[in-house]
Parts: structure tokens; sequence; C-alpha cells
């Protein structure tokens, strides 16, 4: 097995999908992030690990803000609705799963998923490369989708935070 | 009609529910298998199940076993919706029991396509 398993265009497609399906109802709103990427100072990151011969973590980053919004849009608020916590974490959760559930499908022996976990930051994956790295623009705010593999066995139990 | 929503996921029961009200049914919630089972050992009545496969305490597809094997709950139809999309899972679930299966991520008129392909919700005809 190797870490080229998962093609940025592939990964790029099942973003857009999720997104289209899940938030927007429409494919075009999920963009390649052009020019420069801004810095997030208010960073939520999501992710979801695939266990087995391909192990790996599939990582969604966004502001904050940007995380209130799809968790409206998910959830049917109003855009001056409060979204707690709990339900950021959980709708920007469902969306890495989304994301990692189909990412798995593509790949050679297709494992399990673990569950999603949400946070500041993502927690280190000893000896983990990224294979792909996807800047992306949701309704002109960031977006980052990254693919990381590890090494067999480095991952073997489900996580998860729900 | 009734339909139990099994996810771990707020934000998905609350997806799921809501495509299936605006197909008119009535909905409750369990956010695991065990918890699902509760509501049926309970004596809720349900005409449909919508099962994540992933969850903590109870899985979906040990939930669609321990529904199969109980005789009383034999008029349940079972539908699991899940990012488990390979071959071999989809195969799994339906030799378990499961009756349909929608991958997420799914539109709602992909729900309302699946329910109709079960009998449980008529399309409108066209003008």
């Amino acid at each position: 097995m190797t870490a080229t398993t998962v093609d940025h265009d592939q990964v790029h497609a099942i973003a857009q999908e999720v997104f289209a399906a899940m938030v927007d109802g429409d494919l075009g709103l999920l963009l390649p992030w052009d020019g420069e990427l801004p810095e997030l100072s208010d960073a939520v990151v999501a992710w979801v690990d695939l266990l087995g011969e391909w192990s790996g973590r599939a990582v969604l980053v966004t502001g904050h803000g940007t995380a209130e919004d799809l968790a409206r849009a998910l959830l049917g608020l109003a855009d001056d609705d409060e979204v707690s916590r709990e339900d950021l974490e959980d709708a920007f959760g469902e969306i890495a799963n989304v994301v990692g559930g189909n990412l798995k499908s593509l790949l050679p022996n297709h494992g399990t998923l673990g569950l999603p976990q949400v946070g500041s930051a993502v927690p280190p994956l000893a000896g983990a490369v990224r294979v792909q790295h996807l800047p992306l623009s949701w309704r002109g705010r960031l977006l980052v989708v990254d693919v990381w593999f590890a090494a067999p066995g480095t991952l073997t139990t489900p996580g998860g935070n729900r | 009609m009734r339909a139990l929503v099994i996810d771990d996921s707020r934000t998905m029961r609350r997806i799921v529910s809501g495509a299936l009200e605006n197909l008119g049914f009535e909905t409750i919630h369990a956010e695991h298998g065990r918890a699902a089972l509760d509501h049926l050992e309970a004596g809720e009545q349900v005409d449909l199940a919508c099962i994540d496969w992933n969850m903590p305490v109870m899985d979906g597809l040990t939930f669609v076993t321990e529904v199969r094997a109980n005789p009383a709950w034999r008029a349940i139809t079972l539908m699991m919706v899940t990012t488990e999309s390979e071959h071999g899972q989809i195969v799994r679930a339906l030799a378990a029991g499961a009756h349909e299966y929608l991958i997420k991520p799914f539109t709602p008129d992909a729900i309302r396509d699946k329910l109709d392909l079960l009998g449980l919700v008529a399309l409108e005809e066209p003008a």
C-alpha cells in the first residue's frame, strides 16, 4: 500500500459532493482557494481516523466563525441564531465523518472508520505523512482538507468524542 | 407513520428527521443502537428505522441483527443511512436484515426515492 492512494481531484470531488448534499445544495460553492492563505487564529479542527492496512486521517480545518455558519446551515438555523459549542462540534465533526467515510471507500483495503473528533488542534500522528492538502474556499472563507497517511498499525482503535 | 432515527450525531438526526417529517413521518430519536433497542423494548411502535453504522455503545449492524432476531419487530423496515459505501459492507447489512441502504451524503430526494422503493411514501403524480 502506498501513501499516494488518494489523489487530489478525488478528495476535492468528495468534499464538493458532501458540501453540495449537506450544506449548500449546489456543487459549485466549494472552490480551490485562490491567493495567499490567511492565518486562522481561531481554528476549529475536525478529524476522523481511517483504520486498517491503509491507515490515515482525514482532517478539516476552518475558522470558528465559518464552523458556526456551517453548523447553522446544517441545522437550519437563522444567520443570527446562537450556535452552541456542542452543536458546532457535532455539525463540523459530522462533515469530517462523511468526508472521511467517502475517502475510506477509495482505499484498496477499506478497513474501518473511527468516530469523529473536534478540537482547536489536531494531535500529532507519529511518523505520518500528509499526502493531500487542499485549501478550499467556502463562500469566500478558508476551509482546508488534509489527508494523512500513517504507518500500518499506528492507528488501531476507533476514537471519538461522541 | 413513525420512524426511529438512530445516529450518534445530533446534526444527522435532525437532517434525517427533517426529511422524514417533510414526508409525513413522526420521528423519535436514539443516539446509538442500544438506546434504540430500549425504545423498542419499551413498546414504541415504529414502521421504519433509519440506522447509522458507526456509533458508540452499539453499532448499526448489531442493532439490525438484534431487531431481526425478535419476531415481534418483524414488521419494522430497516434502512441503513451511513458513510459505509463499500460493496462488502452493503452486502453485510442486507444479509443481516436491512431492507435498504442510503449512503451519506444524501439529499432529501434520495431519502424519498428509497422510501418509495420500500412502499413507505407515494411519489407525487407528475403535473
